[in-house]
């Protein structure tokens, strides 16, 4: 078995007009037994950016400190928010730097640029090969169930509302075919204006 | 003094940290997974004026395709393109880093870097790693010497050749090549020819997918970037739609967090007036 | 059939792929009259794929001294690259042309050193003024040994018998380089990894004389 699917969960952002959005299941375990189903894999990296980090639990919660490390040193050294652009490139060298001892986690990047505006999505894979798609992106155990959904699903120019749609229905679904994700979901829609945060209902079985 | 809170800043280069654990976790049943591998068609060729490159803009993960448009050939220099197939952080970031030192070369001689060198240290970083770097790169550029193309492999072997190509596709493209390519074509000669291998690779290898792109890099003039030249594999057109109406979704609970907009206002700086009366007296 | 198309396909890099990029290969040095005749196939393999059917294995070290590479293609290249580096700077201490001997000591050295992680057998050849024409064997596992007459590669255990009953000393050069072509024709036809023209290379006092014979102009022998 992968050791990226030992603790199970999944993580999906998809690009709408003028917004995107990121969700992810709630489910943390090992193996087959549930142990928490409040542990949400996405984490908020600045007012418009939020990172997702599926895979192994014990890496997930430590790229995301050094990620929040390399940020804080970054704001304070800049004076200025990061764009997601180059906060994706900040976390692919941080995953590059263990080629060859790698972090378990795929990472998924949703943002707002803070100047432009434009959305912006982004995956990678455990070593940091960065894929910037016009669309969406998905990472977790469920990914496959995830590409399945969202090609049928996903249109361009969706607004945030049927965004929110779109994206639940995406990852609800997904994770039902998926034994180790599910479990509750919450789902961020990122705005110019503000955040909305929506926990989704969801099976619990 | 490193402390906790003040850790020492870590040596540059690879870091082997996790290496022991994840070893541990591999004896326990849980191998390393796969990284994301380019199962790639690449190619490249000299024509009459300089230099054509092409790939196709497939990247997988195992079966699954993570990647149904990016990007293979990689920037290096102004007068020249570097195609990558392998392992795609590996061809990403090490032409990253090759691409850095050749600019800081050229600032520092402040000239044009030719292409051997490029070769020469893509060479040297791949043999250093023994292989483990898995970038199977073709190499293209112009210098004052005239067109080059380059080959070189993951264990750091180089071969100069008038085409190569390279990846997974590479048996399809090399067929097209040995059949079609002519010393001194002409421009549009030579991408018809490095779209047909691409193309090949793209119907015949299962690793190779998606669009055509090409960068052309003559000997005079700009390098041109032909991205997406031709959409092999279009989509045939939603007829419908999946939609879900709004409200479709059970939700528990909402927060909605208001961002306040920072309107970003610049004042340029006035430039300081300087008296001349002043520097008269 | 459909299991093994889709294992063919979950990992596109096949074997030819990942496997190292290597010089199955045909070289030659012999010895004449004046000089040294050097010669080697043009085939480099990746498993079962031809990757490059005209390569150049024969490598400029100095102005009179050559190697001919076999084995790891990424192994060789490295090794003749440090070489030339050591023999550059040797050549501007000294002030005059380095020695073949000192060449293949430095070959010698680094395939010696190294001969648990390098796949590399080289025939070091060239021309000074003390020794003439010399040739300097360094196989596998880095020891070194002075032939008059030389072959190495995949190709050369086919043509033992032959380079034995036709080598003589003192040839002229140019019953050297038939022999030398003749050699290799015969291991390359014998020989699957070593295949594609055969490369010449004439070193004298004079300096390095190139030569290429196609494969439409190899010398026949009895073929069935």
């Amino acid at each position: 078995m992968s050791i990226l699917a030992y603790n199970g969960g999944a993580v999906v952002a998809m690009k709408g007009k003028d917004c995107v959005a990121i969700a992810t299941d709630k489910r943390f375990g090992i193996q087959a037994q549930t142990v928490s189903t409040n542990f949400p894999k996405v984490y908020q990296m600045s007012p418009t950016l939020y990172v997702g980090l599926p895979g192994l639990a014990t890496d997930t919660q430590t790229v995301f400190q050094r990620l929040k490390f390399r940020m804080n040193l970054y704001e304070l050294k800049e004076n200025r928010t990061m764009t997601p652009k180059t906060f994706s490139a900040m976390l692919s060298n941080l995953l590059y730097e263990r080629r060859f001892g790698p972090y378990f986690v795929e990472p998924v990047i949703a943002g707002l640029d803070p100047i432009t505006e434009k959305p912006y999505v982004c995956n990678m894979d455990l070593i940091g090969c960065p894929n910037e798609p016009e669309d969406f992106v998905v990472s977790g155990t469920c990914s496959e169930q995830l590409y399945g959904m969202c090609e049928a699903l996903w249109e361009p120019n969706l607004g945030p509302d049927d965004l929110f749609e779109t994206i639940s229905q995406a990852l609800v679904n997904a994770a039902d075919r998926d034994a180790i994700s599910g479990w509750g979901a919450v789902v961020y829609i990122i705005e110019k204006d503000k955040i909305t945060e929506k926990h989704v209902k969801t099976r619990m079985d | 003094m490193a402390t906790v809170l003040a850790p020492e800043i870590p040596a540059p280069g690879f870091s082997f940290e996790n290496c022991q654990r994840n070893a541990f976790l591999a004896q326990k049943g849980f191998p390393a997974p796969r990284a994301t591998k380019t199962g790639t068609t690449i190619v490249g060729i000299i024509y009459a004026d300089g230099v054509i490159l092409g790939a196709d803009t497939r990247a997988t993960e195992g079966p699954v395709v993570s990647d149904k448009n990016c990007e293979k050939i990689h920037y290096l220099a102004a007068n020249m393109y570097c195609c990558g197939a392998g392992t795609a952080a590996d061809t990403e970031m090490t032409t990253q880093s090759v691409a850095s030192q050749l600019e800081l070369q050229r600032l520092h001689l402040g000239r044009a870097i030719p292409v051997a060198t490029a070769s020469t240290i893509l060479q040297r970083t791949l043999f250093r790693y023994q292989g483990h770097i898995g970038a199977a790169l073709v190499l293209g550029g112009v210098d004052r010497t005239g067109p080059h193309i380059y080959c070189i492999y993951p264990h750091g072997s180089v071969d100069k050749l008038p085409y190569a190509t390279m990846g997974s596709g590479s048996l399809a493209a090399m067929a097209v090549f040995e059949a079609g390519w002519k010393a001194n074509m002409s421009e549009e000669e030579g991408k018809k020819l490095v779209r047909d291998a691409i193309a090949a690779g793209i119907f015949n290898d299962l690793g190779s997918g998606s669009n055509v792109d090409i960068c052309v890099i003559p000997t005079t003039g700009p390098a041109k970037y032909l991205r997406t030249y031709e959409e092999a594999n279009v989509k045939g057109k939603k007829q419908g739609n999946y939609r879900y109406p709004i409200g479709t979704t059970a939700v528990l609970r909402q927060r909605v967090i208001p961002l306040e907009v920072e309107s970003v206002t610049v004042t340029p700086t006035q430039p300081m007036e300087v008296e001349p009366s002043s520097s008269r007296r | 059939m459909a299991a093994s198309v889709v294992n063919a396909y979950s990992d596109p890099s096949t074997s030819w792929m990942n496997a190292p990029h290597s010089t199955g290969t045909s070289i030659m040095a012999c010895e004449f009259d004046g000089g040294v005749v050097i010669g080697a196939d043009s085939r480099t393999t990746t498993g079962v794929y031809i990757a490059n059917r005209v390569t150049d294995k024969l490598t400029r070290i100095t102005e009179h001294i050559y190697c001919c590479r076999s084995g790891s293609a990424a192994d060789t290249q490295a090794i003749a690259d440090i070489v030339t580096y050591h023999l550059n700077f040797h050549k501007m201490e000294l002030g005059e042309a380095p020695l073949v001997e000192s060449a293949a000591a430095i070959f010698r050295e680094l395939c010696y050193n190294y001969r648990d992680s390098l796949m590399a057998g080289i025939l070091v050849a060239g021309w000074d003024k003390h020794k003439g024409g010399q040739i300097y064997s360094v196989p596998i596992g880095g020891m070194v040994q002075r032939q008059q007459v030389s072959i190495g590669g995949s190709g050369s255990s086919y043509v033992y018998g032959y380079v034995d009953a036709n080598f003589k000393p003192k040839m002229s050069k140019a019953e050297a380089m038939k022999f030398v072509t003749n050699t290799l024709t015969l291991a390359m036809l014998r020989d699957g990894s070593s295949g594609g023209v055969v490369r010449l290379g004439v070193i004298t006092e004079a300096g390095v004389e190139r030569s290429v014979i196609l494969g439409d102009q190899l010398p026949k022998f009895y073929e069935d």
